[in-house]
């Protein structure tokens, strides 16, 4: 034990002393998560609720007698829930209202078409033309109150149509019971987390699995220094030289990410959760996954720089397709996602970050513990097949 | 008292066998050389004393200690001066022997103590916080060394130390295998230098193709030659009849002839030199140079082989 120590003691120094190593280590990810994080916010949805002020619409209707004009739609505007959030203006006619929009008068415009209520009536499908405007969100807003009017109108049509209409009253309580606009939280339970999160965590897991790199370098740098024969020659058993290089490289990976927790925490403000005992788990689970995949690849490998090759490939593979170069469609991140370490990590920590319940996030971390049992009991193998010798 | 003993060794790479049932016997407080040319065995004799090898068939018995079956035990006992520079050169000077003197089982101040014998034993002490990048060829040697002795091994095994360095070092190099050996070590020494083995070597085993060819002190094997003695004649004209009539001389064994450069090879010089330099003045040749060597364990090496340490 005390020759695993001293291994252990001695790769930890030499790691640390390595001015390059330390950058890569410790500043490459922060400046990565950073950049990333920077660039693809827009990707992404952002955490915060927006409120959504009063807009004014020009409201045009077509009919020849204002007589003739829409009662549904007036009574509609009228109604508080609408009255909060859109300010109705009467428009004389499309021309008037395109020219409001386009001088912002009105955030918007709907042409009501002439017979409007009529053709309701008669059975015909109710239908709006829309004039949209520079704002983005005021579009948005305003499409979604009319769409959901022009919903409810065509479902009560087919309902008086089919069973009769004596229906309609039933309709209109259940349908005021349910208005068209609900101010809530955005994000309230729903999977949504910002880039500099999202990124956090994928480079997170891409560096740690990347930790394989000095397991490698570390392993073939024995043999190249000529130092694996030296130690073969003392009283140091094959498996505690091993032992105490992964124990060392270990300890190293477990600085590197808690720096990256830390930095990211304390100076871009990414939210890890509230979990942070589970957090170290995921990451001690990756780190030990990362050191046996490297363990395997290394005592297989010919050369260092094919064993470099080899994990250096897999790395960039399975953070490409967990999803974390880019977000990719949910379809994709589970079906080909599944087969990558990073995808399990991610999943967990992205449900840590969103305050998840245990339940979501255990599934995660028993597929990430069993990856961990399979590469350990493979490196093991590995290692009494092949052997770590001159 | 023999402290290493080596019976019947024998080492396969596939079916070519790189070491042919060696028997040795290294006597407790003698340095013994091992010479041979490059690929005869030597540092895979040395790999397997040190357990870095298994071998094939025989057994290796340290201080007692069998290599196959204890061989942690028999490990402590050795220190092994690998013929490659095995140094961490990211480490300081002082790191790299503490380090190793650490995996010798050596804490505290016993350790801070030994480390600091060793490298003023070595020449290195004001260099312990130097990193070996910094240092000469002959510098890193001699920290090879001091990585080797620290934990005081009773059987000390050098492979060719003195590979590739300046002759200053190389001196320092032989003066500390004495020394080391005065402080009571038994020390294997392998070299394909014969004049290194001659200067410090209480007994030799020459080594060729697996096999032990000879063995004994150099005296001993200097007697199995003495009938070769070689006389180096420097000629300004060295025609092919001459060449000739030197090689039908009955006691001459064998001519060597290059430029200007004659070698001749025969059992006693002494008797002999009048004819030859007759035959000489006879054929017109004007010596410019004449030098008597006695028989050496290259003289040796190639009259069992027929070939040079160094082919």
């Amino acid at each position: 034990m005390a020759n695993i120590w001293t291994i252990a003691a001695y790769e930890l120094r030499r790691l640390l002393r390595s001015r390059s190593m330390l950058i890569n280590l410790f500043l490459l990810p922060i400046l990565l998560i950073f950049l990333i994080g920077s660039a693809l916010s827009g990707v992404m949805g952002g955490g915060k609720d927006q409120t959504i002020d009063p807009f004014r619409v020009g409201i045009v209707d077509a009919a020849a007698n204002p007589s003739e004009r829409s009662q549904l739609i007036g009574s509609f505007l009228k109604s508080p829930e609408i009255a909060e959030i859109i300010t109705p203006e009467t428009a004389d006619s499309r021309e008037a209202a395109v020219n409001g929009v386009r001088s912002g008068e009105y955030s918007y415009a709907v042409i009501v078409p002439a017979g409007f209520d009529k053709d309701i009536m008669s059975g015909k499908e109710a239908r709006l033309e829309y004039i949209l405007g520079k704002n983005r969100t005021d579009n948005m807003v305003a499409g979604t109150v009319f769409d959901n009017f022009l919903s409810s109108i065509n479902y009560r049509q087919a309902a008086a149509m089919t069973l009769g209409p004596q229906a309609i009253p039933a309709m209109t309580e259940s349908g005021q019971s349910n208005p068209a606009v609900v101010l809530g939280k955005l994000n309230e339970g729903a999977p949504a987390y910002t880039a500099s999160q999202y990124y956090a965590a994928a480079m997170l897991l891409m560096f740690l699995l990347l930790c394989g790199q000095m397991v490698i370098t570390s392993l073939y740098s024995e043999k190249d220094n000529h130092t694996l024969f030296r130690i073969g020659s003392m009283p140091v058993k094959g498996g505690e030289l091993f032992m105490g290089k992964m124990l060392g490289i270990g300890i190293v990976s477990v600085l590197q990410c808690a720096s990256i927790i830390l930095a990211t925490h304390f100076l871009f403000g990414v939210y890890w959760g509230n979990r942070p005992g589970l957090l170290a788990l995921v990451c001690l689970l990756m780190i030990l996954a990362s050191l046996t995949l490297s363990v395997i690849i290394a005592m297989f490998a010919r050369t260092a720089a094919s064993a470099r090759s080899i994990s250096t490939g897999l790395t960039v593979v399975m953070t490409f397709i967990s999803g974390g170069m880019a977000p990719l469609p949910d379809s994709w991140v589970n079906t080909g996602g599944a087969f990558s370490i990073n995808h399990w990590g991610m999943r967990g920590i992205l449900r840590m970050m969103l305050e998840s319940p245990w339940t979501q996030i255990s599934g995660s971390i028993t597929m990430l513990s069993l990856i961990c049992l399979v590469l350990l009991g493979l490196a093991f193998f590995s290692y009494r097949k092949v052997g770590y010798h001159v | 008292m023999a402290l290493a003993s080596l019976t019947d060794v024998v080492k396969r790479y596939d079916s070519k066998l790189t070491v042919d049932h060696v028997n040795l016997s290294i006597n407790e407080g003698e340095i013994f050389g091992l010479l041979g040319p490059n690929g005869a065995g030597k540092s895979t004799t040395i790999s397997m004393l040190c357990g870095l090898l298994k071998m094939d068939g025989g057994s290796i018995v340290i201080d007692g200690i069998s290599v196959a079956k204890q061989p942690l035990e028999a490990k402590k006992r050795i220190g092994l001066v690998p013929q490659d520079l095995a140094l961490y050169e990211d480490l300081t000077t002082w790191e790299n022997a503490s380090f190793f003197g650490k995996l010798y089982g050596l804490r505290g101040e016993l350790l801070k103590e030994r480390v600091k014998e060793a490298l003023e034993f070595t020449g290195l002490a004001d260099r312990a916080k130097d990193k070996p990048s910094t240092f000469s060829g002959g510098m890193k040697r001699r920290l090879n060394i001091a990585c080797a002795i620290m934990h005081r091994p009773k059987l000390i095994i050098m492979d060719e130390p003195t590979v590739g360095i300046d002759p200053q070092s190389r001196n320092h190099i032989l003066e500390s295998v004495k020394a080391l050996n005065k402080l009571g070590s038994t020390v294997i020494y392998t070299s394909h230098y014969m004049e290194e083995v001659e200067a410090i070597c209480d007994r030799v085993a020459i080594m060729d193709k697996g096999h032990i060819i000879a063995c004994g002190t150099e005296k001993e094997l200097r007697e199995r030659v003495a009938h070769e003695e070689k006389i180096i004649i420097k000629a300004g004209s060295i025609t092919p009849d001459l060449i000739l009539e030197l090689k039908q001389h009955p006691r001459v064994t064998r001519v060597e002839a290059e430029g200007e450069t004659l070698e001749l090879y025969l059992p006693s010089s002494q008797s002999e030199l009048q004819d030859i330099l007759f035959i000489f003045a006879k054929h017109g040749g004007v010596i410019q140079m004449l030098q008597i060597e006695q028989p050496d364990l290259e003289t040796l090496f190639l009259s069992l082989t027929g070939r040079t340490l160094r082919d």
